[in-house]
């Protein structure tokens, strides 16, 4: 029987990409692609896909929510991250959220096979520096990960952390509701709270916090052409 | 119509799918793959390619960059951008450097065959997401 895999990222031109690298590999088929984390979510409860591999910076609803979602639905769900970043606090997020496999996106040709292999066999997967982190962790805080430089903010809810990713990328309330198939009014109460937890007085306060916490990932362009010669004074 | 493509991206599985898109068409052929600006620059000298498609973001040198070099050292060279900067700015700088064409990755597997086919035939192709380009003459999703 083929092992089935369920591929979610919002760039079509990566999930071709990914597609072609994983159905090299007999015996595993591509059941089905999402291109959002909320898509991705009602898709690996339709087709109940063996892996599901979900790109942390989706839009809707990030990576790390959808893995949250997804275990808390189902913990049999076997989830691979794959990320542009591995710093300490996305790999302390990704491990949190309950995902198996862990896999740096400019390293996908070369580890995203062995990473599907490894849960194939029951096994994890994770970068050097993942595992270099959680040595880390267990060695100085007696079995758990150093939590030293997290931000000590209040805890969301899961539909917080939610409604919070769609307000920072711009949705109006009314939006997000549509989106969540909530009342307007629900969407207002859940704003409030966020911002009362959080203390914040913006909007734009809500954005940075997404940033920050990995909710919402931005690009940041190259440096302007600087000029080579001399300029007119 | 033959056309042989160069794909410069750091990304290797965009590499892939952008070579999977482009391969599906008939004739069409990646002859090389390129991972930074200092390479594609390497490789256009010696594959002669007819179309590069060209991310902007990556090690040792940008897409930029590269793209200014190649006007001087490959002018028949047609440079088509492919990259997630959904800006109108940096799509002016592209054209500035030489590109004949500028492309958002979110949307490459929607304009990239379209861009390509208008590049080698030396037009103009730029697509934004659904915005025209600031103080360009040419349209979102146009080629000219």
């Amino acid at each position: 029987m083929k092992l089935r895999i369920l591929l979610a990222d919002d760039h079509e031109i990566v999930r071709r990409g990914l597609r072609a690298l994983l159905e090299r590999h007999e015996g595993w088929e591509v059941c089905g692609e999402a291109s959002d984390g909320r898509e991705a979510f009602e898709k690996a409860l339709e087709l109940k896909p063996d892996v599901v591999i979900v790109d942390i910076g989706m839009p809707n609803l990030n990576g790390l929510d959808t893995t949250r979602q997804l275990l808390q639905h189902d913990p049999h769900f076997k989830v691979i991250v794959l990320t542009i970043t591995d710093s300490d606090q996305v790999i302390r997020e990704a491990l949190d959220a309950g995902a198996r496999g862990f896999v740096l996106k400019s390293d996908a040709a070369r580890d995203l096979v062995s990473a599907v292999e490894a849960l194939q066999n029951k096994r994890m997967f994770f970068t050097p520096r993942v595992n270099d982190l959680v040595l880390a962790g267990f060695l100085e805080k007696g079995h758990s990960i150093s939590r030293n430089e997290a931000p000590k903010l209040p805890t969301l809810t899961a539909r917080e952390r939610e409604i919070t990713q769609l307000l920072a990328e711009g949705n109006s309330s009314k939006e997000v509701a549509s989106l969540l198939n909530l009342s307007t009014k629900t969407v207002e109460t859940h704003r409030s709270n966020i911002m009362r937890k959080l203390s914040f007085h913006s909007i734009r306060d809500l954005v940075v916090y997404a940033i920050k916490n990995n909710l919402i990932q931005i690009e940041i362009p190259p440096p302007p052409k600087t000029p080579t010669g001399p300029t007119a004074a | 119509m033959a056309i042989r493509i160069l794909v410069v991206d750091d990304h290797p599985v965009v590499r892939q799918g952008l070579k999977t898109l482009l391969e599906g068409r008939d004739g069409w052929e990646v002859i090389g793959e390129a991972s930074d600006g200092a390479e594609a620059l390497e490789k256009a000298k010696y594959l002669n390619p007819d179309v590069m498609v060209l991310d902007v973001t990556m090690p040792k040198m940008n897409g930029l960059e590269a793209c200014r070099l190649l006007r001087k050292e490959t002018p028949q060279l047609e440079i088509l951008f492919v990259t997630q900067h959904d800006s109108p700015q940096m799509m002016r700088e592209a054209l500035d450097a030489g590109a004949r064409g500028y492309v958002v990755k979110s949307n490459a597997a929607r304009d990239l065959l379209a861009a390509v086919e208008a590049v080698s035939q030396h037009r103009i192709f730029t697509a934004l997401n659904g915005r025209d380009a600031a103080g360009s003459n040419t349209n979102s999703g146009v080629h000219l």
